[in-house]
């Protein structure tokens, strides 16, 4: 053959799996014409899809026509004689290796006559095996999307995020992902382990508002980064060059897709856009464009601005150690080990304490790649996953895994007794031992390929509804991984490992000269093992379900909580941005109070259900009288003088904010405060009545405690009550929320949103629905739920079919003892008995066995959240129960149809 | 020997077999078929349905020249039979037979 090295060339795998496949009569004919196709294709299409397209044709190739060996005796290699070949049959085998092709050829026909042969057992293993396989594939898939975090960036384990931890003496009161901004400079100044850092300032949470030429834009994940950024989390420019980026204020870099949604177009470098303030705006300048974030990673982008402009013009300061809104990313130098960065850190919290720069509080540095799984602080850049549900559903998976594995071994050792006799006449007429092995692995490993096969088109099929469930990005993708694929090799390799050699050795070693005398028997270390890898495996059903009940029982409960609020027919909008915005405020309210349906507007800092991250947090307060300074962590919010009402938060003592309470801050003497119970008992006050007139040092300024109200949840039930101070505004500068006196959701929406742009025509509607933000906060949960739901049922019914095939084994070999007893006198309650025994006897076991593991289990799980169901003992009964019935139904129709039959039926045969 | 039927492929894989005036291999005919139909057969299918067509007599075939192209690779060259004419001619006067059946301007009346 030519070699050509200049020349493109299809595949070489494709090209060996042609040549070793197709018939050698008919390989250069084939090969050749793929060859010109390509070569064609080469030059219309280009080398890729040439390739591809070759890949494809010789796949194609794969059929038994291709595959027709030429007989032996006639020419081999040449092509054969031309004219017609009427009757010729192509179809005599030719090999180099007769003797060991044909062996493997004759140990395939056994193995796929032994499948057809007992069609239900191959059934159930194949079913068993293929979803099995099915499961763990997708959730290894969903577990690798979860670590994969923070992988695109080179750098991603020299990356390190600072971070404060709030102390309150020796504990941890809360903690903070942010930094005061200083920090970041000085501990570069003070520590060589730091080789570079990177300021990232989110610009006005939760959104930030934009303005293209007149119109207005809500855009989030805004951020103002030093020039560093650009190295360390390796963004390369797709526009703008990198000389002297970032260094001057009011410059921006759009991320691809906000350039194209906003600009239709890549190249924007040059135009301008401007951010809306307070007084005025900001003229950005746009010098560049940035690929899109990687969609695993904690910081994702949309567009970002040069640090210097937060000085200038978004209130930043740079020496300010009073507020903490910076994200701080520090970059280790080489050599340098998490250890000793750890070390260099606390020295230099130390002598930030000793400057007094810091208060009570610690720097904290974490690796980036762990932010994802395990970073839980307040003011995170994204809600973050749970490294102990990924690694969960991960178990169950395999669990789930090895239940198929179990019953394929099960059932054919179970068998071994129908195969006892075969084997005995193969040994007697001269095969080895291992020629037998050789035989029972084939079937292992054909079935394992059929349950492969299937369960790789079960993966195809599942994927979206998988994709959606477990919350994975759109177009994940899962057959085009060769992670996959490579996964799906490894995983039928152990399982043709864990359920192949057993059998073999087992169904191997029977002694031929006993089992054709015929007085073989069931030997009782196989039954022993049978049994305990069916309590196994029901233990392991027993403890999911359980575990399932709980963690619907949990998210039911949590859902049904009082939360302390009422959220029904309220929606939420944000206020307006735009030149003339800020002195409609007043008549926006007296236009939707005028409405028929509208009971109540409310305009406060933020609102419940958006989460705590939404609210300012202070350490710096304490009673006036106070013996002991503290530190806890207080929320902050301002509300107007309707909040209370609005929201139905009860007013345990004091009285509401009224048209004569100056505003909160500008009070600098007589600030007037609403506090919830959870401030009055870190405040060391018993009742709420005793709190009304107590005095309170806020930042260096007096205020009175004005009112209490009780308790309510400003995040998911999920969390504990927090401690929440409220202010008052009446300035419409963050929310209005709204409550409706009824009406469809479209309908308040619709009254609104005309309200809304009839005064404020410029600014962006953005608007949700109080219960629906709340909803949002059990999303995670129930993703978890549909996963582990969706797991654990197919473990049950793996482990139920594993049990129905035994049972109907079991029952067969029994059929003509039961015969004898029915003719004896046995009734058929007698019989039922007799044959559901040994099972209900086993699950039992497994039950016994199951219940306190899952007890522990679902105590541990139980203790992460603040508020929580009572384990009550039907929370374990029900699922046992219903283990039982399950493994009643999956015994009971062949049971009842051997216990029923007529008992001439089965002694007639001798 | 019971009438010989013949799939469509095979029927026009026989008739692009029979208008070539030049040799005809895999690669041609696949393209013709291209041209022809519109769809994309794949050279697997090409190829078994002319060793198909060989075996039952409708074809036959030689041993063709290697080009550079095909990395020296020889091509099997196609020919017709007289055998694969006869039946040609066969399919062309029943389907005649056919459309003369088809009662006048029944169609027309379709609109077509």
């Amino acid at each position: 053959m030519f070699s050509q090295p200049d020349r493109p060339a299809p595949p070489r795998w494709a090209e060996r799996l042609l040549e070793w496949f197709v018939a050698p009569h008919l390989l250069d004919y084939v090969q050749g014409d793929l060859h010109e196709t390509f070569h064609k294709q080469v030059v219309q299409l280009g080398i890729d899809r040439a390739q591809r397209n070759y890949v494809w044709a010789v796949l194609h190739c794969l059929t038994p026509f291709f595959a027709k060996r030429q007989a032996a005796g006639s020419t081999q290699a040449g092509p054969p004689q031309a004219g017609p070949r009427k009757a010729k049959r192509l179809s005599i085998d030719y090999n180099p290796n007769p003797a060991l092709t044909d062996m493997l050829h004759n140990y395939l026909k056994i193995a796929f006559r032994n499948l057809l042969h007992q069609k239900s057992y191959s059934l159930i293993n194949l079913f068993g095996l293929a979803t099995g396989l099915a499961m763990a594939l997708l959730i290894i898939q969903y577990v690798r999307f979860e670590l994969s975090y923070e992988n695109a960036y080179p750098l991603a384990n020299r990356l390190v995020r600072l971070t404060t931890d709030y102390m309150n003496g020796g504990t941890v009161d809360a903690q903070d992902a942010e930094v005061y901004p200083p920090l970041a400079a000085k501990a570069s100044q003070e520590m060589n382990e730091i080789a570079n850092f990177t300021r990232v300032y989110p610009i006005r949470k939760p959104t930030a508002t934009i303005q293209i030429s007149d119109q207005y834009y809500l855009v989030d994940n805004v951020y103002a980064v030093d020039s560093s950024f650009f190295s360390m989390f390796n963004y390369p420019l797709l526009r703008g060059s990198r000389n002297g980026l970032f260094t001057r204020p009011r410059q921006a870099i759009l991320t691809k897709a906000m350039a194209l949604t906003y600009f239709k177009t890549l190249d924007v470098v040059g135009k301008t856009l401007k951010i809306p303030q307070r007084q005025g705006r900001v003229l950005l300048e746009i010098v560049g464009v940035i690929p899109d974030s990687p969609v695993n990673t904690h910081l994702k982008i949309n567009m970002l601005l040069s640090y210097p402009t937060m000085l200038s013009d978004f209130g930043e300061q740079e020496d300010n150690w009073n507020t903490n809104n910076t994200y701080t990313y520090v970059q280790l130098a080489d050599h340098v080990s998490d250890d000793g960065f750890a070390k260099s850190l606390a020295a230099f919290t130390d002598r930030l304490l000793r400057e007094k720069k810091l208060n009570n509080e610690r720097v904290i540095g974490q690796k980036i790649g762990d932010i994802h799984l395990y970073s839980h602080k307040t003011f995170e850049t994204e809600p973050n996953g749970e490294a102990q549900s990924v690694y969960f559903l991960l178990g169950v998976a395999f669990l789930v895994l090895v239940s198929a594995l179990v019953n394929y071994v099960n059932l054919t050792t179970a068998k071994s007794l129908d195969r006892a006799r075969e084997i005995g006449v193969r040994k007697v007429v001269g095969s080895t031992q291992g020629q037998i092995r050789t035989q029972i692995v084939t079937e292992t490993v054909l079935l394992n390929s059929l349950a492969g096969v299937l369960a790789v088109g079960l993966v195809a099929g599942l994927r979206s509804v998988f994709v959606q469930m477990a919350g994975l990005p759109e177009g994940f993708t899962v057959l085009g991984d060769v992670f996959f694929w490579e996964s799906v090799g490894v995983f039928l390799f152990i399982s043709i490992g864990l359920s192949g050699f057993y059998p073999a050795f087992v169904l191997s070693a029977f002694d031929p000269v006993t089992v054709l005398k015929g007085n073989f028997s069931r030997s009782i270390k196989g039954s022993w093992l049978r049994k305990s890898l069916v309590v196994f495996q029901f233990t392991i059903t027993l403890i999911l379900l359980v575990q399932l009940f709980a963690v619907y029982q949990q998210v039911g409960f949590l859902r049904n909580q009082n939360l302390g609020v009422t959220i029904d027919h309220t929606l939420v909008v944000k206020a307006p941005v735009g030149a003339n915005a800020r002195p409609d405020y007043g008549a926006f309210r007296q236009l939707l109070l005028q409405q028929a349906r509208v009971k109540a507007v409310s305009f406060s800092g933020t609102v419940p259900g958006l989460g705590s991250t939404q609210l300012a947090t202070t350490t710096g307060i304490n009673l006036s009288d106070a013996v002991k300074k503290t530190y806890y962590n207080y929320y902050l919010t301002t509300i107007d003088t309707s909040f209370i009402d609005l929201m139905g938060i009860r007013l345990l003592a004091g009285k509401n904010f009224d048209a004569t309470t100056r505003p909160g801050f500008s009070d600098t003497t007589n600030r007037q405060l609403i506090v919830n119970e959870e401030t009055l008992r870190l405040w060391g006050i018993p009742r709420a009545g005793e709190a009304i007139g107590r005095r309170v040092n806020f930042w260096g300024h007096q205020a009175t405690i004005r009112g209490v109200v009780k308790n309510y949840h400003y995040e998911s039930p999920k969390a504990a009550y927090i401690s929440i101070i409220h202010m008052y505004s009446p300035s419409f500068n963050s929310f209005a929320s709204v409550k409706f006196t009824g009406g469809t959701a479209e309908q308040q929406l619709a009254t609104l949103k005309q309200i809304y742009e009839a005064r404020f025509p410029h600014s962006p509607f953005s608007y949700f629905f109080m219960d629906s933000e709340y909803d949002k906060q059990y999303k995670a949960d129930d993703r978890f739920q549909q996963v582990f739901g969706a797991l654990t049922l197919f473990a049950i019914l793996i482990s139920c079919l594993g049990l129905f095939g035994l049972a109907t084994f079991t029952v067969s070999k029994r059929t003509k003892e039961i015969g004898i007893r029915k003719v004896i006198g046995a009734s058929t309650t007698n019989l039922l008995v007799l044959l559901a025994r040994d099972f209900v006897g086993t699950v039992l076991i497994s039950i016994l066995i199951g219940l306190p593991i899952t007890y522990v289990v679902v105590n541990n799980w139980l203790s992460h959240y603040a508020v929580r169901i009572d384990l009550s003992w039907w929370l374990f009964a029900t699922p046992a129960g219903l283990v039982l019935l399950l493994v009643l139904v999956s015994i009971g129709g062949k049971t009842i149809g051997t216990a029923l039959m007529n008992p001439v039926n089965s002694l007639r045969s001798d | 020997m019971k009438k010989t039927v013949l799939g469509e492929l095979e029927e026009l894989v026989l008739l692009v077999v029979a208008a070539s005036t030049e040799d005809v291999y895999g690669v041609p005919v696949m393209e013709q078929l291209h041209q022809l139909t519109g769809r994309n057969f794949t050279i697997s299918a090409v190829h078994t349905t002319l060793y198909r067509l060989e075996e039952k007599g409708f074809l036959t075939s030689s041993v063709g020249g290697a080009t550079t192209e095909r990395g020296g690779r020889s091509k099997r060259l196609f020919s017709l039979t007289a055998e694969g004419g006869r039946v040609l001619r066969q399919i062309q006067q029943m389907r005649t037979r056919l459309w003369d059946a088809i009662p006048q301007g029944k169609l027309l009346l379709l609109g077509l």
